[in-house]
């Protein structure tokens, strides 16, 4: 199979001497059609990963090949094959969702008479077509991320970098994301490479998966793959067992100062 | 961190303000005033004394009135209200506390103009039963416009901050509030208003006014002590009633504040109605031809409609063309030729209009990340912030420049043309200038107030560049009416200014290759 993302010694420090390790030396691949999930708990590494893919942050040391392009010295070509949704995105709160599609378009050089149909086709999937003239300032937090799925794929990009994608959205359309990002690495043979919390969704979407703690990279395979290498049976306890968890007794400890004066 | 040593002796503070606060009022303030004292007793018992004190505490009230409505309105925020309303607390004791907590700050504001006031007062023997009543008035003045201020305040805010068009609506008035209050100063300072005043067949119907606000019966008991230094008996009729009806107000103004806090504090929706974007009309399908009609196009479409549907960005322009026409108004001289126009326009006017529609590039690292992960994004951006910006900045200038020529004597078309463009060149220029600059000292504000700091930084930026090199030059004999001699008088304006240009140009194209490579660097 062909590799479309390769990492070597991908690292990012900040801080006065690098002591902050946000990213660890990261060896990793990802297979062309495959959907990769990145796990890991907070501050973890993960939008730094998925940053630095993307050329949008520059890394300490490593470097990486997207779709055989190098994120350092071909930068453009990188941005041209990806699409992302990233976890705190940017929006023209002043545009109206339908504006705000043929901006994005527009930056990534859609020719005009795709990208109408596109986003009109776009908007139609969301569920947003009634309100594709509404400026988004006056969406709620679901519609946002609706528009912003939207965009990372309205230049139907190769490889598309999802952090976490179904957070803020109702059920019905988290299960059509769901079913979104199964026919785009099945039948459209697209990479899609998400960054989540949200267990059971990275176990029923990924094909493999990583586990990042503290910016190394602790786990990496299928699911079956990890739960053997931590002879756990789920993979929220597989998580638990690779990045720590708190105590049961731990729990209720915040309370036990003020029942005692009480 | 270099803030950490300060941060130690944090606990301090409050003593020290009060030591700050009790010199001024014991020693500076007297030691100040009695320069002005001999003018000012002279004066205080002239015929003007009684609207010029009506007015100065006039303005006093109505900016202390202003100034919690416009710190409001510039950040209209009400998930605190949710807060407040899912806790067991009145409106009126959240409302009440709030007031009370900015106090220290107000009681500032209120030691010093009570101080120097009294200050000025002290040379004419006034007892001291009429200092402590003159307290009393000031500081009960002051409050009554902080209280009717934080209450106007929180009434706006529930009405404006439930929709974000509501909260567009308040950062834009938070600019333009303080307008009519320059208006009066101008008038104070150039436009013979205290003349006017004191003529009674002229002043009427403005006196009248003033003399119903409560800032004038403070003013009242001011010139009436000042008729009868140490003796209050004399003027105990008056003194009672105005110092009775100041505090009747006072009263009066916290007791209704109180009953409609109720208002105040309410999540209940007024309206679900959605801003809506129309179809590109005649304007926005130009300026998309403008951009090339292509991609480019479309980012400078998206670029002016982001601009243009943010009142707040309108309101700094009609703030900067009201006080162009204030400043012509009331204090600049009548022009004497066809580029005295054009050397307001390019020292004050096109700085100012150029700083606030340049403002900070970017509200916040998020949206230029929009760009920044396309391919070529950010030189994209740049270009059409930069054609935007001279889109918005050159035809105001061009119009306001031309329209101030035009009234200038000697204006012939030739000339009118040649200023225009010289005033247009100039707004370029600087907008080169401040795009450069904003990109290389970048400030990725969401919030009004912080973006308004950084706005401020530049237009002082451009004000010292412009005021340097234009007199500058012509201090060290740099221009070219010394270098050509025979040249007319409005051509060497003319080429002089040019000259600045091209140097401001200049410099900016510099300062916006750093910019770019700066923001290109940004994580």
């Amino acid at each position: 199979m062909k590799v479309v993302i390769q990492t070597e010694k991908l690292s990012k420090h900040y801080g006065r001497g690098g002591q902050i390790k946000a990213l660890d030396e990261l060896d990793l691949e990802v297979y062309e059609g495959e959907t990769f999930g990145l796990l890991g708990p907070n501050g973890a590494g993960k939008t730094t990963t998925v940053r630095l893919l993307n050329c949008l942050i520059k890394p300490t040391s490593g470097t990486a090949k997207v779709n055989g392009c190098d994120i350092l010295k071909e930068e453009n070509n990188v941005k041209r094959v990806t699409g992302m949704l990233a976890e705190s995105p940017g929006l023209y709160e002043k545009l109206s969702a339908y504006e705000f599609l043929e901006f994005i378009g527009a930056l990534y050089d859609v020719p005009n008479d795709i990208l109408k149909e596109r986003i009109d086709d776009l908007l139609k999937l969301f569920s947003l077509e009634d309100r594709r003239d509404d400026l988004l300032e006056g969406y709620s937090r679901g519609m946002k991320q609706k528009v912003l799925i939207a965009a990372a794929l309205v230049h139907d990009p190769p490889i598309l970098f999802l952090d976490e994608p179904t957070s803020a959205l109702d059920p019905r359309t988290s299960l059509m994301v769901k079913d979104l990002i199964k026919k785009l690495a099945e039948t459209a043979g697209r990479t899609i490479f998400i960054c989540s919390h949200i267990l059971p969704i990275v176990e029923e979407l990924c094909d493999r998966i990583g586990i990042i703690n503290q910016g190394r990279l602790i786990a990496v395979g299928t699911v079956d793959e990890i739960l053997g290498q931590t002879k756990t049976k789920s993979l929220e306890q597989a998580f638990i067992a690779l990045t720590g968890g708190v105590e049961e007794k731990e729990l209720l400890a915040w309370r036990e100062h003020r029942a005692a004066s009480a | 961190m270099i803030t950490s040593g300060i941060r130690q002796i944090r606990r301090y503070f409050p003593y020290l303000v009060i030591a700050l606060l009790a010199i001024y009022v014991l020693f500076l303030a007297p030691a100040v005033a009695g320069f002005f004292i001999d003018d000012f007793l002279a004066f205080i018992i002239s015929v003007a004394a009684v609207p010029l004190i009506q007015i100065i505490l006039f303005m006093f009230f109505f900016y202390l009135v202003i100034f919690p409505i416009s710190d409001t309105l510039r950040e209209v925020k009400t998930g605190q209200i949710e807060i407040f309303l899912a806790a067991p607390v009145r409106p009126s004791d959240v409302l009440l506390g709030g007031f009370f907590g900015r106090m220290p700050f107000y009681a500032i504001v209120i030691v010093v103009v009570t101080g120097t006031l009294t200050a000025l007062l002290r040379p004419l023997g006034l007892g001291v039963a009429q200092d402590i009543v003159m307290i009393i008035v000031f500081v009960v003045t002051f409050l009554s416009a902080f209280w009717i201020g934080t209450v106007i305040a929180a009434i706006l805010r529930t009405r404006l901050g439930r929709t974000a068009r509501g909260k567009d609506i308040g950062r834009a008035l938070s600019i333009v509030i303080a307008l009519p209050m320059i208006g009066v100063m101008y008038a104070i300072i150039g436009g013979g208003l205290i003349e006017a005043l004191v003529n009674p067949q002229t002043s009427g119907t403005v006196r009248t006014v003033l003399s119903f606000l409560p800032s004038s019966w403070g003013a009242e008991i001011f010139v009436a002590f000042a008729s009868s230094p140490g003796n209050i008996a004399a003027v105990g009729f008056e003194t009672t009633t105005r110092l009775g009806g100041l505090i009747v107000f006072f009263a009066a103004a916290l007791w209704l504040g109180t009953k409609v806090a109720n208002r105040a504090y309410s999540l209940e929706s007024m309206t679900f109605t959605a801003s809506r974007a129309k179809p590109d009309g005649l304007f926005y399908n130009t300026v998309r031809q403008v951009g090339g009609g292509g991609s480019f196009g479309t980012l400078l479409v998206t670029s002016f409609k982001d601009y243009g549907r943010r009142l707040e960005n309108l309101s700094y322009l009609f703030y900067v063309v009201i006080l162009v026409v204030l400043l012509t108004v009331f204090l600049s001289d009548p022009f004497s030729s066809p580029t005295q126009p054009l050397i307001m326009m390019s020292e004050f006017a096109i700085p100012m209009l150029t700083a606030f529609a340049v403002g900070t590039v970017s509200r916040g690292k998020d949206t230029l990340f929009l760009y920044k992960k396309t391919p070529n994004g950010l030189s994209r951006f740049v270009r059409a912030k930069l054609l935007q910006n001279w889109l918005v900045t050159t035809p105001i200038a061009a119009a306001v420049t031309g329209a101030l020529t035009f009234l200038a004597p000697e204006v012939t078309p030739i000339s009118l043309l040649a200023v225009v463009v010289a005033g247009s060149l100039r707004a370029m220029g600087m907008v080169i200038l401040l795009l450069g600059f904003a990109l290389l000292i970048p400030v990725f504000a969401e919030e009004s107030r912080e973006r308004m700091f950084g706005v401020v930084i530049n237009f002082m930026l451009i004000l010292f560049v412009t005021i340097a090199l234009d007199f500058g030059f012509s201090r060290f004999g740099l221009n070219f009416r010394t270098i050509v001699p025979y040249l007319d008088p409005v051509t060497a304006t003319l080429s002089n200014n040019l000259a600045v240009t091209a140097i401001i140009a200049c410099s900016g194209a510099l300062l916006l290759y750093l910019g770019k490579r700066k923001i290109n660097k940004i994580e």
